[in-house]
């Protein structure tokens, strides 16, 4: 198929600075999990984007001296000639896809914890960290502020050293060129503090001298938060970011555009829950006002329509993604083939997000189960092997994500036939309901991405509608068994804080409701609520809020410290609390119910285990965990058993999702694409090896 | 039964303008013809004897469409081999002399096909089978000798009719829930008989097609564009304009 015409805007060639990008497509600086210490799959992460089409494509934040050492979480860096190596590679598998490397060059100051390097960060001001507990900063003399301009400079020579093309001097997010910029940070009385020309002096010089050192190679980005949402003390569109842009604008050569600060970054990398796509065009266009240089920024933009307006209403130059990217790399390609129903649209939950806050972990995505496995494991989005077995038919048990998901890729690995069979009168399991709690709509496309690729199938075949026992699973015809059936809330009040049920705790009661009873079922609820979340993600909070909208007086309690801490790592935190504040829903911590029974609940404090509260309810919501549905696996394997089923002819039997054990729709998802990759290995139940990059000693060396 | 084209999202037609090129079309079992194999298997598994064949006028490609039906139950299958385009009338000569042939006490067809949506065949066949029919069926009763039928008319009215047996009855989707064919069933249907038998005077075809082509878009289509807010907002525009 040919690209819409329409879209013709986004493949039209751009000149930043030294460098043109071939193309409006730019992935924005996202973390991985990787830096300079996993080169092959910083390297192989990156590059798929560029195969993907993007025009250019950028490192995480990068770090230009061990005083900015994120640890536990994981950044970029450029501190030596090794990391010129690492990163080196990286430049060059972008270059051979035709795609400019970009470096985000970063000095945390007091957001940087130091805790590998053990150095001390440099801030304008001795103010400790609003973003990382316990981090204080040495507060900059001339000296410093010299010294520290000079780490930029030779940060950003060994970037060109490297074969970047694009070097930033990074402030959004509260880093330290944009905390001179901002009176909350910048409490100096000297020419580096005080007035806008004052506050703008030590950003200004240091994109001079970056500039002069590499300028004529490389094209110097910058990017800024023109909004913090702190009132005064915060960075100012009007106040201090036109006039900025203005005051730089001649030695910049892209501006890179958002908002937020650090603590609350979710403002910029808005979850779904609370922002739709282009929410910061306002600020965007208003810099393009100003600027005669290109302006890039994202919006968590997926449909080429509203990158398409964003350039033609003089908001944006160049369409910058960075979650979309990880969901479909091949985002431009597929806009470019007119493929856009084969588009894996980012659904905003955020995930990718968690693992950096987490600190460590590498990036995962609800969407994608191969972002973050192009190296390690070998995955291609978009490329499948056809199975050495593709001649078996394979039955599919339940098309809820993780079933959905390996069906999809069984079909794209050319097996014979695949039977993906659902009780229901559609796909989606626990994804039909999900999408429906309050501003999580966008999660729907996890269902309809898979529908769509299913329905095009000629080997995937969905048979709604129907509930197969164990023998009709036995004598369905098929080679290999997949038993995808999902899991469901415990209705006993089964937890992970008492490791016990809840006594008198029965969702058979009407007074005592499951998620699931009130989602899919409508069971109905009584005026007073309270939902006892020891889960700690969306479920409870989302409830309350959704029962809270109805009208009802919810009492949200947990055993945990806070109400739904995960979403800390999601972002949605901030906004979730004050939504939840607003409704007046009571957030009760650190309880946990001993007993319950109609109209009354009593709790005990978790480390005061005497002291008990009693509770006056009319309703109970049991938010307490999940359990696997594995009755029709059970009776396979242990009724059944494996070797009737291999009578049948089934030589493969395997489960997988929320039915081995419930988790993440993101890790549902995974399982389910991770045995359809392997589906024609030895074992095709246990995970083949992935490839550790790390370095292995050799002994008589070390030891000699 | 009949093996239906599928249009994809693009089409285009062959050189002489008179039909799609095969390359922009999937094949498929009519939607109404597996309501009718559905209808039939449920009509002999209540009485607890008897015989479903299914029966098709084309090339060798058809048989896919004849295994789903005989994956869904049905015992076997015969083909009238037909190379080129037939019109219905056609379809319905070669299709009377095998159902002469099996001497059935029910035929089947389905209302309608979704590629041609003639609606003629089933009529045209009773006529040369001489059988009473009963068009666009919702719902049969079969007694003993005789059917009652339910007949789906406009506006949501339904004509109970009673016809004796043997008759033709043109089948309406949504009188059964068509079922899934297992993947045994459908292995199965790999192994059960097809008999190819070879057509007799099927005459001229009675209409020739001209000229296929996608018709020009009419005028009063407004596209909205922009964001979801923007659009929804024009709607409501338009809405209120035409209220008004």
């Amino acid at each position: 198929m040919a690209r819409d015409p329409k879209h013709d805007i986004l493949f039209e060639p751009i000149q930043i600075g030294p460098k043109t990008m071939k193309n409006r497509f730019y992935q924005i600086p996202h973390c991985n999990g990787f830096g300079s210490e996993k080169p092959l799959n910083q390297a192989h992460f990156r590059a798929m984007k560029a195969e993907g089409g993007y025009a250019a494509v950028c490192t995480e934040y990068c770090s230009i001296h061990p005083e900015s050492d994120d640890t536990h979480r994981v950044s970029a860096r450029l501190w030596d000639d090794d990391d010129i190596k690492n990163l080196g590679l990286m430049c060059d598998m972008l270059h051979e896809h035709g795609a400019l490397a970009a470096a985000e060059l970063w000095y945390g100051g007091p957001h940087a914890p130091c805790m590998e390097t053990r150095c001390v960060p440099r801030a304008p001001s001795q103010i400790p960290s609003d973003f990382e507990h316990l981090t204080y900063p040495k507060e900059m003399d001339k000296d410093d502020i010299r010294e520290v301009q000079g780490f930029y400079v030779e940060a950003a020579k060994r970037a060109r050293e490297a074969g970047f093309d694009i070097v930033y001097v990074y402030g959004s997010h509260s880093y330290l060129p944009q905390q001179f910029l901002t009176p909350y940070y910048n409490r100096r009385t000297d020419e580096y503090g005080g007035s806008f020309e004052n506050r703008a002096r030590f950003w200004r010089e240091t994109i001079e001298q970056v500039r002069d050192a590499v300028g004529d190679d490389c094209a110097i980005a910058v990017r800024m938060s023109t909004d913090m949402f702190m009132g005064e003390a915060g960075t100012q569109l009007e106040r201090d970011c036109l006039p900025f842009v203005e005051l730089v604008d001649e030695i910049v050569d892209v501006w890179d555009i958002n908002v937020s600060g650090i603590s609350e970054w979710g403002e910029d990398a808005t979850p779904s829950r609370f922002y739709e796509s282009g929410r910061m065009l306002p600020w965007q266009k208003a810099v393009k006002g100003v600027s005669k240089k290109p302006v890039l920024g994202v919006g968590r933009f997926t449909s080429p329509d509203l990158m398409v307006e964003a350039i033609n209403d003089g908001a944006l130059d160049i369409i910058a993604t960075c979650r979309p990217s990880i969901s479909d790399p091949f985002l431009p390609k597929k806009i470019d083939e007119g493929r856009l129903d084969d588009i894996r649209e980012c659904i905003g939950c955020n995930i990718c997000i968690s693992r950096w806050e987490i600190g460590g972990p590498p990036v995962i995505c609800t969407q994608n189960a191969t972002a973050g496995e192009e190296y390690r494991r070998g995955w291609h989005p978009e490329k499948f092997e056809k199975a050495a077995n593709a001649d078996n038919d394979v039955l599919i048990v339940g098309a809820g994500p993780a079933g959905m998901e390996c069906a999809r890729v069984l079909g794209e690995r050319g097996m014979r036939r695949v039977h993906l069979v659902e009780s229901q009168d559609d796909m989606g399991g626990i994804m039909r309901w999900i999408p429906q709690f309050p501003g999580l709509g966008e999660w729907g496309r996890v269902v309809n991405y898979r529908k769509i690729q299913i329905d095009k199938m000629k080997n995937v075949e969905f048979i709604p509608n129907t509930r197969l026992d164990a023998n009709g699973v036995k004598s369905y015809g098929a080679e290999i068994v997949i038993v995808a059936t999902g899991g469901y809330w415990a209705t006993d009040g089964l937890n992970g804080c008492t490791h016990d049920t809840i006594p008198g705790a029965d969702a058979s009661q009407a007074w005592c409701a499951t998620p699931e009873q009130i989602m899919v079922e409508g069971k109905a609820v009584g005026d007073k609520v309270l939902i006892v979340d020891n889960d700690g993600y969306f479920t409870g909070v989302s409830l309350a809020e959704k029962l809270a909208e109805e009208g009802k007086q919810v009492t949200l309690m947990t055993h945990l410290g806070h109400i739904a801490p995960y979403m800390h790592f999601t972002l949605e935190a901030p906004n979730m609390h004050r939504k939840l504040h607003k409704l007046k829903v009571e957030i009760v911590t650190y309880q946990i119910p001993t007993e319950m029974a109609e109209g009354k609940v009593t709790s005990a404090h978790v480390y005061d285990e005497e002291h008990l509260t009693e509770w006056g309810v009319d309703s109970v919501v049991l938010v307490t965990q999940r359990r696997s549905n594995e009755a029709l696996y059970r009776e396979l394997k242990d009724s059944v058993g494996i070797d009737a089923l291999e009578s049948e002819g089934v030589t493969g039997f395997f489960r997988i999702g929320d039915c081995v054990a419930p988790r993440l729709v993101a890790d549902c998802i995974f399982d389910g694409h991770r045995l359809a990759r392997e589906i024609d290995s030895d074992n095709p139940e246990v995970p083949l090896p992935f490839k550790r990059e790390r370095h292995v000693v050799e002994r008589e060396a070390v030891l000699a | 039964m009949k093996q239906v084209a599928v249009l994809g999202d693009e089409v285009e037609f062959t050189e002489d303008e008179r039909d799609v090129d095969p390359d922009y079309l999937d094949f498929a079992l009519n939607e109404w013809d597996s309501y009718a194999t559905e209808e039939a298997l449920r009509l002999v598994e209540a009485a607890g004897s008897g015989e479903v064949v299914v029966v098709s006028v084309g090339d060798e490609d058809a048989e896919d469409a004849m295994r789903r039906c005989l994956a869904m139950g049905a015992d076997r299958g015969i083909r009238v081999e037909a190379e080129a385009q037939l019109d219905p009338i056609q379809v319905a000569r070669a299709l009377a002399e095998v159902i002469q042939s099996e001497s059935p006490d029910l035929v089947f067809a389905g209302v309608q096909s979704s590629d041609s949506v003639q609606a003629a065949t089933g009529g045209a066949l009773a006529g040369l089978l001489d059988m009473p029919s009963v068009a666009v069926v919702t719902k049969i009763e079969l007694g003993d000798g005789k059917a009652t039928a339910n007949r789906e008319l406009e506006g949501g009215l339904v004509d109970v009719v009673e016809v004796d047996t043997p008759a033709l009855l043109t089948i309406q989707t949504g009188i059964n829930e068509p079922r899934y064919a297992t993947l045994r069933a459908i292995k199965q249907a790999e192994e059960k008989e097809i008999d190819v038998r070879q057509p007799g005077d099927l005459g001229e075809p009675g209409y020739r097609v001209r000229k296929m082509f996608v018709p020009p878009k009419g005028e009063g289509a407004e596209m909205l564009n922009g964001g979801a807010a923007e659009v929804a907002q024009r709607i409501k525009e338009i809405v209120q304009e035409r209220m008004a």
